[in-house]
């Protein structure tokens, strides 16, 4: 005899088996959530938006986007390790959040992710306003060695790489004054009006004021010069070593994530970076890198992780002593 | 081209089948958005971006345009009908919208709400129009200074306008800019008050605290007290004669100035704007005695204000690519998708897109009252509901809402924390609305406040240095001082009476 119940039993017990061995099977199975770490407008909501889109056809599956700001970035990153490590969750990781930790906040670190793909990349400028009196990078340091401490760097905070590079550039020579705004648009602003004497940025998220011209790049803070600014000097050129410090965006899961569903999203991730749409986009804003394996790309964050720190034990240490 | 082409120009391109359908849509939506307690606007904003992906960028702008006219507005919707802000920018229609409610003249407040904030709207929209350009190169001559001393008068408004005892109030602003602080701190990354828990690292967010103060605290009084609400039931009272419009002109008119001013300096937005209008209409009006018993002036004069800094906040956002609030950000992303980056170049490479999206702010501001017109008549009838379940509702929504402002949960928790402090509050009669301004604007008055002291070689008196950053402290001073003479008068009063007798 049959018992109906029984069967609905054995049914279910399958089920429950199947299930998690179906899900392993096939990835993407349902939407990938991508979680922006930043709040809408700025540089990774760009770029989550972007891979978003263009991510979308190649997966096969929806990806919507959720913006999940706070703490440097930290909250979002936060919900992603306490998500599936099953790939449908991901996020972005970007060299703000890193280097936020080896300055001491939130409880991450680079162990605790995996990289699926670096995505955009462009080292740091310095920019003055288009009436600045100083032409050359040489002419703003030469100012700031005679006049320690008075020139002002609008940068986003202390303990950010903005910060590194300011104490840096004072350790060989030539203080300014660190100004921290925590709004990016008011640090544009402060700059643009001409209320602080320089602005430390990204070229990208400043690029209409550069095409306008109400900033000039004086300095790239990089071995070689930036290729879209011939002109502009590297930080190298005048013995400034300080080119460790770039700006990256990645695509991230948690580290426990199983490596079939890394490279699947590695894949689509690198077709993402091949459309002319992608490159349409990495050129306005500056950022194009080439592409990297999941390997490579971690190593990019493990090894900025441990740069940050160094500059910060070291800035730490010289601060101690005086 | 001469600018009167442009218009003609861009009124066609706004007028087109498919850029006026979402428009209209996107008004419907701000709306709906606007005046369902928990929900923003803001978050309707982001949530409708990714449907713009596939839009023309003029489309998309008309969209968003149109969500961000019609959710200033539709904040007020709730505000008044159930004193529950919709926005946090709806707080200072509460105070004198509600109790028109309570008398019975939901209809006519609404109406009021309308005009002004349509008339607010659409005077900023015009501003954007012909005096953008001019305006935001004005604007670029604030410093952190200003801003300092903007939300320095935010923060005096606040007393000003409070209808409780000064005192009282100043302790609930106190705590607020307290509650404010939790969180990593924007300059230094140091966390503050976070107990070594990395949700709270986050911070408190406004809006959360705002939806569980009000939307939370409120229903928890509804359903314990059992208020009589016959009153919301009947026909709404009158309507608005042209009688009555023209005794709100001059409060209109204040509004309107405040808020174009107001919103065109980054951060400060439609809140800042309210209060502050609020604020100068109590002085101005010569009733500000009976604000908050249900005072025209002291509901249309937020009103408009509020609804100015739409247009405004867009100088910044299209003539230098710096969005001043969370609403411009999400513009801003719209267009950055599309491959358009505002800033002093679109003007000359995108200008008739630029003039699109003028005449869309113009039409959006034009239309909300036939859309802001349907939609109250909705609520009116939501209105009628019992209020447990009205009640039940809201408290979904207030959850919802809570989750959605970051999409963090940690949030609801803090929402329902802020909902039980709310009823408690509302019982003890320990005046709330100062709390949550004092969550808005403490922290950004603490930021403007160091980053003016590390721009400025820590110099303290540079407040006063700058003409305009001491000119605005000057008349928060005067102001403070104007709104308190009450209570100073009769102190001066007895001092002389004492001196009188030292020396007879």
């Amino acid at each position: 005899m049959h018992n109906p119940l029984r069967l609905v039993a054995v049914g279910l017990s399958l089920a429950a088996l199947v299930g998690p061995a179906v899900a392993q099977e096939k990835f993407p199975s349902r939407p990938v959530e991508v979680i922006v770490t930043f709040g809408p407008g700025g540089g990774a909501d760009l770029m989550g938006r972007q891979v978003s889109r263009l991510a979308e056809p190649i997966l096969g599956v929806a990806m919507p986007v959720t913006n999940i700001s706070g703490a440097s970035g930290n909250a979002g990153l936060t919900r992603l390790l306490t998500s599936p490590p099953d790939g449908h969750t991901v996020a972005t990781l970007i060299a703000l959040s890193v280097s936020s930790w080896a300055a001491g906040l939130g409880s991450a670190k680079p162990d605790d992710f995996q990289v699926v793909a670096m995505m955009q990349n462009s080292p740091s400028m310095l920019f003055v306003n288009k009436n600045s009196p100083f032409k050359t990078a040489q002419e703003f340091l030469d100012a700031a060695k005679q006049n320690p401490g008075k020139l002002r760097v609008a940068t986003s905070g202390l303990g950010t790489q903005d910060d590194i590079t300011v104490r840096y550039l004072a350790s060989q020579g030539f203080p300014t004054k660190n100004v921290p705004f925590a709004k990016p648009a008011e640090r544009y602003a402060s700059t643009v009006g001409g209320h602080t004497d320089a602005l430390y940025e990204e070229p990208g998220d400043v690029a209409q004021f550069i095409k306008s011209g109400d900033l000039r790049p004086l300095l790239v803070f990089n071995d070689e010069r930036h290729e879209s600014f011939p002109d502009v000097m590297a930080s190298k050129e005048l013995d400034l070593a300080i080119g460790d410090l770039p700006n990256f965006r990645t695509i991230a899961v948690p580290a426990n994530t199983p490596d079939e569903i890394v490279q699947t999203l590695a894949d689509a991730m690198n077709q993402v970076l091949d459309k002319p749409e992608w490159k349409e986009f990495c050129a306005a804003t500056y950022t194009c890198t080439e592409t990297m394996s999941p390997e490579q790309a971690q190593k990019v964050v493990v090894d900025f992780h441990n740069t940050v720190k160094g500059y910060l034990e070291r800035f730490g240490q010289e601060q101690a002593a005086k | 081209m001469d600018v009167f082409d442009l218009i003609v120009t861009g009124f066609a391109g706004a007028l087109q089948p498919f850029n006026f359908m979402v428009l209209v849509i996107g008004l419907l939506v701000g709306v709906i958005a606007g005046a369902l307690p928990g929900i923003s606007f803001v978050n309707a904003m982001a949530m409708a971006l990714p449907f713009t992906y596939l839009m023309q960028p003029i489309s998309a702008m008309a969209f968003l345009g149109g969500i961000y006219a019609g959710g200033v507005f539709g904040g007020s919707i709730s505000s008044i009908l159930i004193n529950i802000p919709g926005t946090p920018a709806s707080l200072p229609s509460c105070w004198d919208g509600y109790p028109l409610t309570r008398k019975g003249q939901s209809r006519r407040a609404l109406q009021i709400a309308i005009v002004a904030s349509a008339t607010g709207g659409l005077f900023s929209a015009l501003l954007l129009t012909f005096a953008a350009p001019p305006f935001a190169r004005f604007a670029l001559r604030f410093d952190q200074p200003e801003f300092f001393a903007a939300t320095v008068l935010g923060l005096l408004s606040v007393i000003a306008i409070a209808k409780d005892a000064p005192v009282i109030s100043m302790l609930s602003l106190f705590i607020g800019m307290l509650i404010g602080t939790i969180g990593v701190d924007p300059m230094y990354g140091m966390p503050r008050f976070t107990f070594g828990t990395d949700a709270m690292q986050s911070g408190i967010n406004f809006t959360v605290v705002m939806i569980g103060l009000f939307a939370i605290g409120e229903v928890v009084d509804l359903i314990v007290v059992k208020p009589d609400l016959s009153v919301r039931k009947g026909p709404g009272g009158q309507s608005l004669s042209g009688r009555d419009v023209w005794a709100i002109k001059g409060s209109i008119a204040r509004g309107t100035g405040i808020g174009s001013m107001i919103g065109m300096i980054p951060g400060a937005g439609a809140t800042v704007g309210a209060v502050i209008a609020y604020g100068v209409e109590k002085q101005a009006s010569g009733r500000g005695r009976e604000f908050g018993t249900g005072v025209p002036q002291g509901l249309a004069a937020p009103e408009s204000a509020k609804n100015a800094t739409t247009g405004a906040a867009l100088i910044p956002l299209l003539t230098l690519g710096i969005p001043g609030s969370a609403a411009t950000a999400i513009m801003l992303a719209a267009m950055m998708l599309h491959g358009v980056s505002p800033g002093p170049l679109l003007f000359t490479t995108d200008v008739t897109t630029v003039y699109t999206i003028f005449a869309a702010m113009i039409l959006a501001n034009l239309l909300m009252i036939v859309a802001a017109v349907f939609v109250a008549r909705g609520f009116s009838t939501l209105m009628r509901t019992p209020p447990a379940i009205l009640g039940a509702f809201i408290i979904v929504l207030s959850v919802v809402g809570a989750f959605g402002v970051r999409n963090n949960f940690f949030d609801v928790w803090v929402c329902l924390a802020f909902g039980v402090l709310g009823y408690v509050m509302k019982r003890t009669g320990f005046p709330s609305a100062p709390m949550v301004l004092g969550v808005i604007l403490g922290p950004l008055a603490e930021r403007y406040f160091l980053t003016s002291l590390a721009t400025y070689e820590n110099n303290y008196l540079i407040f006063f240095q700058r003409p305009i950053s001491a000119t605005i402290l000057g008349l928060a001073g005067l102001f403070i001082l104007w709104s308190l003479w009450p209570l100073i008068q009769p102190l001066l009063n007895g001092l002389q009476r004492k001196s009188r007798k030292g020396f007879p």
